[in-house]
């Protein structure tokens, strides 16, 4: 099983202090040979994120094998064509270790179909050439009309090149989305808060992201309910990675929603949870009081992490 | 008088084809390197959808200039702002300011290219309308905690951004134009104004006129900054100066700057297809200034004298950091 980082930012202190704090606990984590980092969209107070590619890409400079996610992406308060290509700068960057996880529909206050059709177009812009997408919330290029294909399409026959700068005036029916990321399709995760997203990912293949505020039975509901989908489907379970967010306390009370005790006790939970859901990838939330606190991630690293591999 | 500059390795050349990830590493050794050199300000240019993978997000990608850097600014130059949402730019420079610590600096470009409008699906006819409520905007929302704006493209009340930039607010250049009615404008908004490749002789009518403006407006003197972009090309002889400046508009410019609209005639219409004869082509390539170091040093001592706050220039930084940069009296 891969494990993670993500962070509550420390309202207490500035936005730079919160920020530095969590960005030097990715380099500490990078060397502890944790697998990735994520850092949560939020809008809630002065220390918040509202952008994690930027602060990933910064990450990417300071760490060199950690993964990168940008997570919980609020599609509606983003373009998508700059959602895609947010991934492919944080990917350049860390030569392929970028991804992202989106919000779910109910968070933002949309309908479902629009992360969706997002994170359809982000999975078409980074693997094909000119492309249009005609969908109910995104159209690309704006002038592509009601007549074509749902979804994305190329073009149908070659057309003798032109080169960019002899356009003119004219824009194209189709667009490329460049430069195009490092790795051939960086990983996608959705939160599957609703049923219509949970439905929708685990038959598509996009992996399952729950969050570390959802208690843990509930986690484990959601994440049942998509497995049995995704298999009902005929999808392999290798294409995808199910990813569980937890808060934790080492030698601590757990709760409804937080693992405590242990390190014995957190492996015994945390490889339960794994039998139940099928979850790849834990991802532990660290408190603002454990932020910059390295003795639990060694703790961790070293007593729980590679007891949870087999 | 600052002297800013950037790195050309964020998008693949025709002449020199390489791997983009390495010269996105390259970028980051490039910031440091500047920043060493004692360079006032770094930056990060943008363009969407090019065949070589041109850098789209310059905001974000100077986040990885921060990280390897303490001193020198980080700058967008230009950052296409009517592309974007006003508070989605802000929330990039509010994130980017406090990841270097009260650095960023924001370039805002009105972008040129109809299909990158069509991308983004943004009207292109209103850019200029937008871009300037959008500067405000932008003032508005990183000086203060929440804002409240009417405009005639944009309304927002008791709005915020997140995280709380440490500059309050961010600075913002409006960047771009070459003609007297461009920087008349910018002098009427009170905006800090970038001019861009002009010469001299242009850019000296520009300033005079965008001050002018500008204190008609009633905009306080020590709003009203002026910086240049000045692409400079120093050899041992002018003649060897004009090569490197022929070199540069044969492997890059000219496909830049006559193609995709760049040139506007003095209409004010974009021009298609130009040749190398157009007036306008030909106004750009005289805005390079070509010389041996004493010349170079001549000629940006004219920009000081008229209160140029900085000069965005290129070439080779560790000449101009040890035969340039100590010539002047740094900001």
């Amino acid at each position: 099983m891969r494990v993670g980082l993500s962070w509550d930012l420390d309202t207490s202190r500035s936005a730079t202090e919160a920020w530095q704090m969590a960005l030097e606990e990715i380099g500490v984590a990078n060397g502890y040979g944790y697998d990735s980092a994520w850092m949560q969209e939020t809008r809630d107070s002065a220390v918040s994120c509202s952008s994690p590619s930027t602060f990933m890409t910064a990450a990417a400079a300071r760490a060199s094998s950690i993964q990168l996610r940008a997570a919980g992406i609020m599609v509606n308060k983003h373009h998508f064509v700059r959602l895609a290509e947010e991934v492919v700068i944080i990917d350049l960057f860390s030569r392929g270790r970028a991804g992202m996880s989106f919000a779910a529909a109910s968070r933002c206050g949309i309908d479902p179909g629009q992360v969706h059709e997002t994170i359809d177009f982000l999975l078409t812009a980074w693997s094909t050439d000119e492309f249009r997408y005609r969908g109910k919330y995104v159209r690309f290029p704006r002038h592509t009309p009601d007549s074509a294909a749902e979804g994305a399409s190329e073009p149908a026959e070659h057309r003798e090149y032109v080169p960019q700068w002899d356009w003119g005036p004219a824009t194209p029916d189709y667009l490329a989305i460049t430069p195009k990321p490092y790795s051939t399709t960086p990983p996608v995760y959705v939160e599957i808060d609703d049923e219509a997203t949970l439905e929708w990912a685990a038959r598509r293949s996009i992996s399952p992201f729950v969050r570390a505020d959802v208690p843990t039975e509930e986690a484990i509901r959601r994440l049942r309910r998509y497995r049995q989908l995704a298999d009902e489907a005929g999808l392999r379970r290798s294409a995808v990675e199910p990813v569980l967010e937890r808060r934790i306390g080492i030698d601590a009370d757990g709760t409804a929603a937080v693992l405590g005790g242990s390190s014995p006790d957190l492996i015994n939970q945390i490889r339960s949870i794994k039998a139940q859901t099928g979850i790849s990838h834990l991802v532990w939330r660290r408190t603002a009081e454990q932020t910059g606190q390295s003795d639990s991630l060694l703790k961790f690293a070293g007593e729980v992490q590679p007891m949870l591999q087999a | 008088m600052e002297f800013w500059t950037g790195g050309g390795m964020l998008s693949r050349s025709r002449i020199a084809p390489g791997a983009l990830a390495n010269g996105y590493e390259a970028y980051i050794r490039d910031a440091k390197t500047a920043e060493d050199l004692g360079f006032d300000a770094y930056g990060a240019p943008e363009h969407h959808f090019m065949y070589d993978g041109f850098v789209t997000i310059p905001l974000q990608v100077l986040a990885a200039a921060a990280a390897v850097t303490n001193r020198i600014k980080l700058r967008t130059g230009a950052m296409l702002q009517p592309l974007y949402d006003p508070l989605e730019a802000a929330e990039y420079g509010a994130a980017l300011d406090v990841i270097s610590n009260g650095r960023a600096m924001m370039g805002l470009g009105l972008g040129y290219r109809p299909y990158e409008f069509d991308g983004f699906g943004y009207e292109k006819r209103t850019r200029g309308a937008r871009h300037v409520e959008a500067i405000q905007i932008i003032n508005l929302a990183t000086r203060h905690d929440t804002f409240s704006y009417s405009g005639k493209h944009y309304q927002y009340e008791n709005a915020r951004i997140h995280p709380t930039p440490v500059q309050r607010p961010i600075p913002v250049w409006q960047l771009g134009g070459t003609s007297v009615q461009a920087a008349r404008r910018a002098g009427q908004n009170g905006f800090p104004y970038w001019l861009a490749n002009s010469s001299f002789d242009r850019t000296k009518i520009m300033v005079e006129e965008y001050r002018r403006a500008g204190r008609e407006a009633g905009w306080p003197q020590e709003s009203l900054m002026v910086a240049a972009q000045k692409d400079i090309c120093i050899g041992a002889t002018v003649k060897d100066a004009e090569e490197q400046r022929q070199f540069l508009l044969d492997n890059f410019y000219d496909e830049h700057i006559l193609g995709y609209g760049y040139l506007v005639d003095d209409e004010g219409k974009h021009v298609y297809g130009a040749t190398r004869e157009h007036p306008m082509y030909q106004r750009f390539v005289s805005s390079f200034f070509c010389g041996t170091v004493d010349m170079v040093i001549e000629e940006l001592k004219r920009y000081e004298a008229i209160g140029m706050h900085a000069v965005s220039i290129g070439g080779d930084k560790q000449l101009v950091s040890t035969k340039i940069l100590p010539e002047f009296k740094r900001t």
